[in-house]
């Protein structure tokens, strides 16, 4: 197997009395699609922005590309290559969708003309280019999350990491959604997808890590992973995970 | 305006798996016309031919009182302008804009009277000092998220000027105190930019108003001009697309300084004079801001509108009320503001904006 793409070796963070996260390790391969799964606060968020460089890791070393990015501040993350799109939307609502579009565009070339082309395409991609020209507060909430994903590309990421895509969506705008992810990937960007809808991770990733209380608990295929004691008991309780057994 | 192109080949926008993201977008991406860029090159005809224009009044009107109160509202137009330059796109409140035109205007008379340095290098040398002192301001204050850019702007701007009132000399260099500095009659002199009549003062403050403006228009579709607006629209959005928000604001900041100080220059030249209260005093850095903001900051015509509705407003308070209300024009300023953010929130340029989209000029978001 070649190199990983992103490496986390024993990152862990610490809220005070609250160990968020402990001593966290896994690997990412390059084309991969990796989905973080784990109950509520079991410190899927605060790892992915330790990954991200939003916050910063207590000890340990998250290697992207074979180079430390653990003490990097989140512009120099996204210089290096990784792009991350947020829970809650951030657009820059009074810009177009092309000049939410090109703003990413700045940190790979100078030539503003350029940007715009790309800008213009990754619209079309989104299929929103009949949008290109609106400003952002008159989007829909789904429209907005696709431009969101269309923000994180327009950085060129090799690594794209993805917080909770299909919230909030209808079934339809969820398939949608996974469709835009996979074709994402198809075009070589890796991706970490932290997700709590079961269809979504199903339908996207070939392999899931499981956190609990900051741990990782478990590391397989969406299938074998779900029926696995450790996780039904984080999600359902001690008594659901005994009865089966 | 130029949405969809369906017969037009699209390159790759992500990169391929064996090529390193800086290579994917290609040396040569295929120049085409653009609905964007044509609208820009409008703008920036406006901006020079309406310079020239203005330039021509004086050939036309010889009136020494109407040249004075143009030149008095052009220089508000000017300020307001650099104002605009950092606090209309990056969306930070400046109340302290007046110590930059401070540092400009000081530097550019004692410059002058000490070593017999001519004002058109004093003005640029005291802009590149403001814009060191806009560093020591915004250096500390643009890491933090909030309101304490405002905060400290007004203060060291109040700090500055109650020094300066207070104190006569300072290393040997005369700053004469609350009384202020006059720059020292050298005739009708080209050099010492210093003239008997009203138009040479008009056609400085036309040129440097018309390189302010073309700097907005610069930077409307600069990369730092994209940057400060995603920094306004989300500062978190705007760290995770590559931008460290400190940085670009303080570039910005500092150009906005230098153009600042420039005009606190040409302010001491223009009256022969400079004091504290007048030209580092919160006053001046209200109006900096009020004529911005009403006008409508973030846009390249927005301050210019602002000031030519709101300072000839002002002197006409201030003249037909003869001294007996002082300070009744920000009374006035007060009412229109609060009228203006709640009909017009985007300031006084947002319908003409409209109206000239309609028109066909295609230059609805200038």
């Amino acid at each position: 197997m070649s190199a990983p793409l992103l490496e986390v070796r024993g990152i862990s963070k610490r809220f005070g009395g609250l160990q968020a996260v402990r001593d966290l390790s896994f690997r990412l391969e390059p084309g991969e699609i990796l989905a973080l799964l784990g109950p509520n606060g079991a410190g899927k968020t605060t790892a992915f922005n330790m990954i991200a460089g939003y916050t910063r890791a207590d000890s340990g070393e998250i290697l992207f590309r074979g180079r430390n990015i653990a003490r990097l501040r989140p512009w120099d993350i996204c210089r290096a290559g990784i792009a991350r799109t947020f829970q809650l939307s951030k657009p820059f609502a009074d810009l177009t969708v092309v000049e939410n579009l090109m703003v990413g565009g700045f940190a790979r070339s100078r030539d503003a003309h350029a940007i715009r082309d790309r800008a213009e395409a990754i619209a079309d991609f989104l299929g929103m280019g009949r949008q290109a020209q609106t400003e952002v507060q008159h989007l829909t909430a789904f429209d907005r999350r696709k431009l969101e994903l269309g923000r994180a590309l327009s950085t060129e990421p090799t690594l794209l990491l993805m917080d909770e895509v299909v919230a909030g969506a209808t079934p339809a705008e969820g398939q949608e959604m996974v469709a835009l992810v996979r074709r994402i990937r198809d075009r070589g960007v890796t991706i970490l997808i932290v997700e709590h809808v079961m269809k979504v991770i199903m339908a996207l990733s070939e392999r899931v890590i499981v956190m609990e209380s900051g741990r990782l608990i478990a590391d397989g295929a969406p299938r074998d992973v779900v029926t696995q004691p450790e996780v039904l008991k984080a999600y359902f309780g001690e008594h659901y995970a005994a009865a089966r057994a | 305006m130029t949405t969809a192109h369906p017969g037009r080949p699209r390159r790759p926008f992500v990169p391929l798996p064996d090529e390193t993201p800086t290579l994917s977008l290609g040396a040569a991406a295929p120049r085409r016309p653009h609905g964007a860029r044509a609208a820009g090159a409008a703008v920036l005809g406006a901006i020079l031919l309406g310079g020239l224009a203005a330039a021509a009044l004086p050939l036309v009107v010889q009136d020494a009182y109407f040249l004075h109160s143009c030149i008095v509202v052009l220089f508000f137009a000017y300020m307001a302008t650099a104002w605009n330059f950092v606090c209309g796109y990056v969306g930070q409140l400046s109340i302290g804009h007046a110590m930059f035109a401070g540092v400009g205007g000081y530097a550019t008379v004692l410059l002058f009277t000490g070593l017999g340095l001519s004002p058109w290098l004093g003005m640029p040398v005291g802009g590149l000092l403001a814009a060191l002192l806009s560093v020591v301001v915004g250096y500390p204050t643009f890491r933090l998220r909030g309101p304490y850019f405002a905060l400290t702007t007004i203060a060291f701007a109040e700090m500055i000027r109650i020094w300066v009132e207070n104190t006569d000399s300072v290393l040997g260099i005369p700053l004469n105190g609350a009384a202020g500095l006059t720059v020292p009659l050298r005739g009708e002199s080209l050099a010492a930019l210093q003239f008997n009549g009203k138009a040479p003062y008009y056609w400085v403050i036309v040129a440097l108003l018309v390189g302010a403006l073309a700097a907005t228009w610069w930077l409307e579709r600069s990369k730092l001009g994209f940057y400060l607006k995603a920094i306004r629209g989300d500062r978190d959005a705007a760290e995770s697309l590559g931008i460290s928000p400190a940085r670009y604001q303080l570039v910005a900041l500092a150009i906005s300084a230098f153009m600042t100080g420039i005009g606190g220059g040409f302010y001491a030249q223009f009256f022969r004079y400079v004091n504290a209260e007048r030209l580092i005093g919160v006053d001046l850095s209200i109006d900096m801001a009020l004529m911005s903001i009403i006008g409508g900051q973030g846009t390249v015509f927005g301050p210019l509108l602002g000031a030519v509705l709101l300072a000839p407003l002002a002197e006409i308070t201030r003249g037909s009320l003869g001294g007996s209300l002082l300070g009744l024009h920000i009374v006035v300023y007060g009412i229109i503001l609060m009228l203006a953010v709640l009909y017009l929130p985007k300031g006084l340029i947002a319908p003409l904006r409209a109206v000239l989209a309609r028109a066909g000029l295609g230059g609805g978001r200038r």
